[in-house]
């Protein structure tokens, strides 16, 4: 089971390789990566979350951050290209410090912040939705983290973490969630 | 053949009662047929309208709750989602598919099956199929403007099934019910339209069987032409019996003067044969006395008369013995008239002989050629006919006195298919123009003094001729000869 995951993984390292420089509408009809998949439901999360109204008035872009080390390369921008939630533009925003990111709706933590979970969380600004596939992420404050179940991408849930950030997770994500927190 | 007349007896037969019935049975079974079809049709369409509203909002909901499954790529909650339609008992199956038309979940109702790629043409959100008995529905799944799947549902048509089964069941029990009001209605109606007519043709059929015109159809309380046929009916059967006795009573009447007239006429007629008979027999008495008287006047005083006297004398017995010939004459005639008839079966050939013989007798001195046929038997009075015979021969004999030689004919022929005696001679003949006076009693044609007679015994013949019931003409030209025809009704051929 784990070696077949970790063949996995690194058949996805080849497969981002590859379709880094091959196009993109070939790459949609071959099995897509586990980045690739991310990448698309960090695009979606959004569509099911309620912020407060202060932070959705306006114009302001939908921004999608990522901090730490990105390893979703150019299918963050290609699977947010286009896209609106409502009336906001999905932009992607790749940050080396927590502190840069007061204006994201949505921070992914990278993997490799993993030691500096703590602080960052403490720092991410209110209203924040907070995603990584660090293990432990969800039991550690984060908001909704990746696990991957056999070939597929999966996410749970923390939903005391986001009820204190004053969000709303609809019951559409919460049923598709493998697992679902309410208490801290 | 034969079965082609029982059917169309059995055509005629029907009455107008059964017929009114089975019109009216017939009008309100088509017209409850035509409105129970189109209810059905009207039904079967709104049930399939029904029908696919009901799929296509299990179908949205099915979408809208399998969104975060999609965009998640949870197929297992799609598949707890498609699991709900195992609710309604029609649905045979469904599926969930990606944008890409890559099947993500299914559901069967009893048994796993291939599932058709769903196919929707253009940009339709929906489309639906009745097929195989089945309806087969396709609806796109968006979400936030964009398309991120699609549903398939199949439902099986056994609820229309049953439900137009239902209906036709409850059709049927209409129809039925229908038809057997219509049935005892039409039955209770016929009687005000069919009971007069069958009456009115039951009262016709024993008028124009039986000839009896006094009986009357039933008049009916309704004010329509059936009643005003059954009026105009009796009326005419009142008019044909009045016009009827009328007929009679006139008949009656008629044959009641005429029996009067007969009676009348046949006592005015024995009144007169008595009278003549009376007459002639009293005038007898007196006559002997002139004769006696006058026969003893020439003998006794013959010698004491001048020539002139004895002269007188001579005139006044021949006066009487005329006189005498004539009563005897007039008797004879009132004779004839009294007598009773005493049918027998007679040869006339016979008797014409018999008579034929006498004459020659008293015509010895005179050349006369008899020219006699074969005459039939008749059944009719010898001693009369005789007379008819006498009468006529010695009238021919007289007659053809200048003729030298005479030739007097007998014999038959036939005239307009009967059967005619006739009796021709050579002799002088008549003016047709007094054919009328010829049987008159006392009627002459010619004088005393050429030919003598008393003018009896032509009327004598023609009176026993109608007493046979015959007929009695003759046909003549002045100096060129006359001839007499008679019928005889009871003439019998040979």
């Amino acid at each position: 089971m784990m070696s077949n995951f970790c063949a996995r993984y690194l058949g996805s390292v080849l497969l981002l390789w590859f379709t880094s420089i091959s196009c993109l509408s070939w790459a949609q009809k071959a099995k897509p990566s586990e980045y690739q998949v991310k990448a698309a439901y960090l695009s979606n999360f959004g569509r099911f979350v309620e912020w407060p109204a202060e932070v959705t008035a306006g114009d302001a872009p939908f921004y999608v951050c990522v901090l730490g080390q990105d390893s979703f390369g150019p299918f963050l921008d290609a699977a947010l290209s286009g896209e609106k939630i409502g009336r906001a533009t999905l932009l992607p925003k790749r940050l080396s410090r927590v502190e840069d990111g007061a204006d994201c709706r949505l921070l992914f933590i990278s993997a490799s912040e993993d030691t500096r979970l703590a602080p960052i969380l403490a720092g991410v600004g209110k209203s924040v939705l907070t995603v990584s596939d660090m293990p432990g992420f969800s039991q550690r404050g984060g908001m909704i983290q990746f696990v991957v179940e056999g070939n597929r991408v999966r996410f749970e849930i923390n939903l005391a973490a986001a009820q204190h950030a004053g969000l709303i997770l609809g019951s559409d994500l919460l049923k598709v969630a493998t697992a679902v927190r309410r208490g801290l | 053949m034969a079965g082609g007349l029982v059917v169309i007896r059995k055509v005629q037969k029907r009455s107008i009662k059964q017929q009114l019935i089975r019109m009216n049975m017939l009008v309100s079974g088509a017209a409850l047929l035509v409105a129970c079809g189109a209810v059905l049709t009207y039904e079967v369409a709104a049930f399939r309208q029904t029908m696919v509203r009901g799929l296509s909002i299990q179908a949205q909901i099915v979408g809208a709750n399998s969104v975060s499954a999609l965009l998640f790529e949870d197929p297992e909650s799609a598949t707890k989602t498609l699991s709900a339609l195992s609710a309604a008992p029609n649905i045979l199956s469904g599926g969930i598919y990606t944008a890409d038309g890559e099947e993500f979940a299914t559901y069967f109702r009893v048994r796993p099956e291939a599932l058709p790629q769903p196919v929707l043409a253009g940009d339709r959100v929906e489309s639906h199929r009745f097929a195989d008995g089945e309806l087969r529905l396709v609806r796109r799944i968006i979400f936030q403007g964009k398309q991120i799947g699609t549903v398939y549902i199949r439902s099986d048509l056994r609820e229309q099934a049953s439900r137009i089964f239902r209906y036709l069941v409850i059709l049927a029990g209409v129809l039925l019910l229908s038809l057997l009001s219509a049935f005892v209605l039409s039955h209770r109606f016929q009687r005000t339209i069919a009971q007069p007519l069958v009456g009115l043709a039951a009262v016709a059929r024993v008028v124009s069987r039986e000839r009896k015109f006094s009986v009357r159809a039933v008049t009916t309380t309704s004010q329509d032409e059936v009643a005003e046929l059954i009026e105009a009916f009796n009326e005419m059967l009142g008019q044909i019996q009045e016009r009827d006795s009328a007929l009679q009573s006139a008949r009656e009447e008629l044959e009641q003067r005429v029996a009067w007239r007969t009676a009348e006429l046949e006592t005015v007629n024995k009144e007169l044969e008595s009278f003549t008979y009376s007459v002639a027999h009293d005038l007898r008495a007196p006559l002997r006395h002139i004769q006696g008287f006058s026969a003893a006047l020439s003998e006794e005083f013959g010698a004491q008369l001048s020539p002139e006297g004895v002269d007188y004398v001579r005139r006044i017995v021949n006066g009487t013995r005329r006189m005498g010939l004539l009563i005897n004459d007039l008797l004879a005639l009132a004779h004839v008239g009294r007598q009773e008839l005493h049918l027998r079966r007679t040869g006339l050939n016979a008797l014409a002989q018999e008579v034929v013989q006498d004459l020659k007798e008293e015509a010895r001195d005179r050349d006369i050629r008899w020219e006699t046929g074969d005459l039939p038997s008749a059944n009719c009075d010898p001693g009369l006919m005789r007379q008819v015979f006498y009468n006529l021969l010695s009238n021919a004999v007289k007659y053809t006195r200048p003729r030298n030689p005479a030739v007097i004919e007998i014999g038959q022929t036939q005239v307009n298919g009967e059967q005619v005696i006739f009796v021709r001679d050579n002799g002088v003949g008549f003016n047709m123009k007094y054919s009328a006076k010829l049987f008159g009693v006392f009627q002459r044609l010619h004088r005393v003094e050429d030919f003598e007679g008393t003018g009896v015994g032509l009327a004598t013949v023609q009176r026993i001729i109608h007493k046979h019931g015959g007929r009695i003409w003759a046909e003549a030209e002045v100096d060129r000869g006359a001839a007499f025809f008679f019928t005889l009704n009871r003439v019998e051929p040979f």
